[in-house]
């Protein structure tokens, strides 16, 4: 039984469930004390993601997320905490005015697009292309293949030229660069 | 399920950017902009697969999107990690050495 053949009721229980621990979760990155409890819940947050591409037919952005978001980013997140910590002793901030102000302009935003999303008629927009029956899917990763080989060849092309370009990058901002002096004359010595 | 969807999108996106913009802490930024991705990334796979079902172009975005998101993860840790090394702490409010 795939996930895909499962009836709408179920299907909409297990989001609510995968929706309250999003939620959760992220309000635990932003707010939590101690940086590595957030960068754990970021995890858990990215998993859930994840679940939720599984739920909506898209299995293999699913695999994707999971692979690179929690596989490599979050790892490296971790890494840097562990690198970079300094001790934080436990004194609460006091909220700035500066605070107050993005907190009221957040909210506001996130009523405007709430009012949008909810007042829009979503049927009558899309009239011929919208579905609100489950209809299956099977061929997930040959469309994206399609596409990224055909359509999309250029921006694919692109990303790749940049993430070589991000790992030639990395690799020299962080190389440590010490001073040495011989004879009267400072250079500098990369490690 | 449509529209609650797209709710949480824009609840991952507003809480981002309150993250970002009221954290001390560099890392905990970097985090809170992970966070924002994520949250544009489930608003056009809920529209890839509600509207455009025949060809699935928003998840192919959604592809790029993740692998940009990862090459700017790496390079910001790696400047944080520069800074540290100069500067010997990571607060976002203590470097004013480009101001006039």
């Amino acid at each position: 039984m795939t996930i895909i053949t499962l009836s709408e009721s179920i299907k909409s229980n297990i989001l609510l469930f995968l929706e309250i621990g999003i939620v959760l979760g992220s309000l635990g990155v932003v707010f939590l004390r101690k940086i590595v409890y957030s960068a754990l819940l970021l995890g858990f947050v990215f998993i859930c993601i994840a679940l939720v591409y599984l739920i909506l037919n898209a299995d293999f952005l699913a695999t994707t997320q999971i692979l690179i978001y929690v596989g490599a980013v979050n790892v490296l997140i971790l890494f840097g905490i562990m690198l970079v910590n300094k001790p934080e002793y436990g004194f609460s901030q006091k909220q700035t005015i500066g605070e107050t102000i993005t907190l009221l302009m957040c909210i506001g935003l996130f009523v405007i697009l709430s009012i949008g999303i909810f007042s829009t008629v979503w049927e009558t927009s899309y009239s011929t292309l919208f579905q609100t029956e489950n209809k299956f899917n099977f061929n997930d990763i040959k469309l994206i293949g399609d596409h990224i080989l055909t359509d999309m060849l250029l921006p694919f092309e692109l990303l790749s030229i940049l993430l070589l370009i991000t790992l030639v990058g990395c690799i020299t901002i962080a190389q440590k660069n010490s001073l040495i002096v011989y004879d009267n004359t400072i250079n500098l010595k990369k490690d | 399920m449509f529209q609650y969807l797209l709710l949480l999108g824009a609840y991952l996106f507003c809480l981002g950017i309150y993250g970002l913009v009221t954290s001390r802490n560099m890392i905990r930024a970097l985090m809170c902009l992970e966070l924002m991705l994520n949250g544009v990334n489930i608003n056009m796979v809920v529209f890839s697969n509600n509207v455009d079902f025949v060809s699935l172009k928003g998840e192919v975005f959604v592809l790029f999107i993740i692998a940009i998101a990862a090459a700017e993860a790496a390079i910001g840790l790696a400047i944080i990690l520069n800074i540290y090394r100069n500067q010997d702490s990571v607060r976002i409010d203590q470097f004013d050495l480009l101001k006039w």
